[in-house]
């Protein structure tokens, strides 16, 4: 069974249609990445997933729970919100909060965990992703990838049944995102089911299990990574491929 | 010669502990009154709640469109006439918190505006409530922010006191003025008043400046 499924979400932004009917699932484990154009909505896609934005219409199924996305109450969002962690391009860390309390924030506050529970929760985290020398710092004395990564642990903390991210490598230079991309590998590995917009090929292709093409707000092509990459069915994921490995 | 530093002499203690006893205390009591009223506006108008924002926008429009003094002759001189007796110094506080709460209202609403709205999605997206984010999140950045304005905002509001002379409160610049009525040296007196308020300036110029800096520990964004 499916721990989510999505059927047929759409989204304008006034005029301009960014979701047109997107259907997919993610079960239990699973590792989905899903690639596509700037543009392409895939964004827009995991910010309605996540509540971020509003979607005009479509269902959700989130661990045996069905959704109208249209018309959720803030509790039904809230609820959701908690099960799942959510990972943004540009970290989007608590900057008026140390490291730790990044981590520990979400649970003392959102879930009433108490502080020093919270906090051997939060440190176990923060070894996950090697930042546990830096949980005294603050947001703006780390690297980018030192950020991302906290972030990760601020996520994982909260033991969601789901994380999604959003291009989690794209503001990082070339040489700090392998170190996020190999605490992501590791998630992977432990088998957290993860929902990921990337535009790392090698991440999709050697990570993931499942592939979702995206493009001009539809889903063009799916499948298993091997059979995406290397013989792709439809002419326009052919061509953004080819445009990727150039 | 003498005679204008005996006056200076003999006064100043008096002058200071009008200052001690009242400017700062109705600055300081003013300005927390007013802190509330800021907040309390900023988040009504960051939160674009119907009718009340629409109430907060009025009330912001005319404080600060009309002078500080004739607000503080409505309130003291004008209510009794509608049958509404305050005494001076609650009238002060009065005036002076609901005037400074319309500005730092502004001062704080553009420091929480200025906060990323990726910090309030990272608080939803690990489950917490619009109330937990403000309050751990958000609004201890905007002080950050809002810190320096509100910082002159104070030293301008311990200047502002001395418009209070006006509706017999007998702070500094009241006490200075009776003193100077007595002695007829108007100018070694205002001077001397004018010295004081510099010096209370100074101070929370430096207090000022030690607290951002006691701030600045998570560094900038």
């Amino acid at each position: 069974m499916a721990l989510l499924e999505i059927k047929n979400i759409r989204k304008n932004f006034d005029d301009k249609e960014v979701l047109r009917g997107v259907s997919f699932n993610v079960n239990k484990g699973d590792v989905v990445s899903i690639l596509g154009p700037s543009g392409s909505g895939k964004t827009t896609l995991l910010r309605c997933i996540n509540f971020l934005e509003k979607a005009d219409s479509g269902l959700m199924e989130f661990d045996g729970q069905m959704y109208d996305l249209k018309d959720m109450s803030k509790k039904e969002i809230t609820g959701i919100q908690k099960q799942t962690g959510f990972v943004f391009q540009d970290y989007n860390l608590f900057q008026n909060k140390n490291v730790l309390d990044n981590v520990t924030l979400g649970l003392t506050s959102a879930r009433k965990i108490p502080k020093d529970q919270a906090v051997r929760t939060a440190m176990d985290m923060l070894s996950r992703v090697g930042m546990e020398d830096y949980a005294k710092q603050y947001p703006s004395q780390l690297s980018g990838g030192q950020q991302q990564r906290v972030a990760i642990a601020r996520a994982l903390a909260t033991d969601p049944k789901i994380i999604y991210f959003d291009e989690p490598t794209s503001a990082l230079d070339p040489q700090l995102t392998g170190e996020v991309l190999t605490v992501m590998r590791q998630l992977a590995e432990g088998g957290m089911t993860m929902l990921v917009v990337t535009h790392e090929m090698s991440f999709a292709r050697e990570v993931s299990n499942k592939v979702i093409f995206m493009d001009g707000g539809v889903v063009v092509e799916q499948g298993v990574p091997d059979e995406f990459f290397s013989n792709p069915k439809e002419e326009r994921t052919r061509e953004f491929l080819r445009l990727e490995t150039e | 010669m003498n005679n204008v530093w005996q006056v200076v002499v003999d006064s100043f203690p008096q002058l200071l502990s009008r200052g001690l006893l009242m400017t700062i205390p109705l600055t300081l009591i003013s300005f927390a009154i007013a802190l509330v009223i800021a907040v309390v506006v900023a988040l009504v108008q960051f939160a674009r709640i119907p009718v009340l924002r629409q109430i907060c926008r009025f009330y912001i429009w005319v404080i600060r469109g009309t002078p500080l003094l004739v607000q503080l002759y409505v309130i003291f001189f004008g209510l009794p006439s509608i049958g509404v007796n305050i005494d001076a110094f609650p009238a002060a506080v009065l005036v002076f918190s609901i005037n400074e709460g319309a500005y730092a209202a502004e001062t704080i609403r553009g420091a929480l505006e200025s906060v990323p709205s990726g910090q309030m999605e990272a608080g939803r997206c690990v489950g917490m409530s619009y109330v937990q984010i403000m309050w751990h999140v958000l609004l201890p950045q905007t002080f950050r922010t809002a810190f320096p304005a509100l910082g002159n905002e104070l030293i301008s509001m311990v200047k502002d006191t001395s418009l209070a002379a006006n509706i017999t409160v007998t702070e500094m610049f009241f006490q200075a003025q009776r003193i100077a009525g007595r002695t007829y040296q108007t100018m070694a007196l205002y001077l001397e008043v004018a010295v004081i308020y510099l010096i209370f300036s100074t101070v929370l110029s430096l207090l000022q400046r030690f607290g951002e800096k006691k701030l600045s520990v998570y560094g900038k964004r």
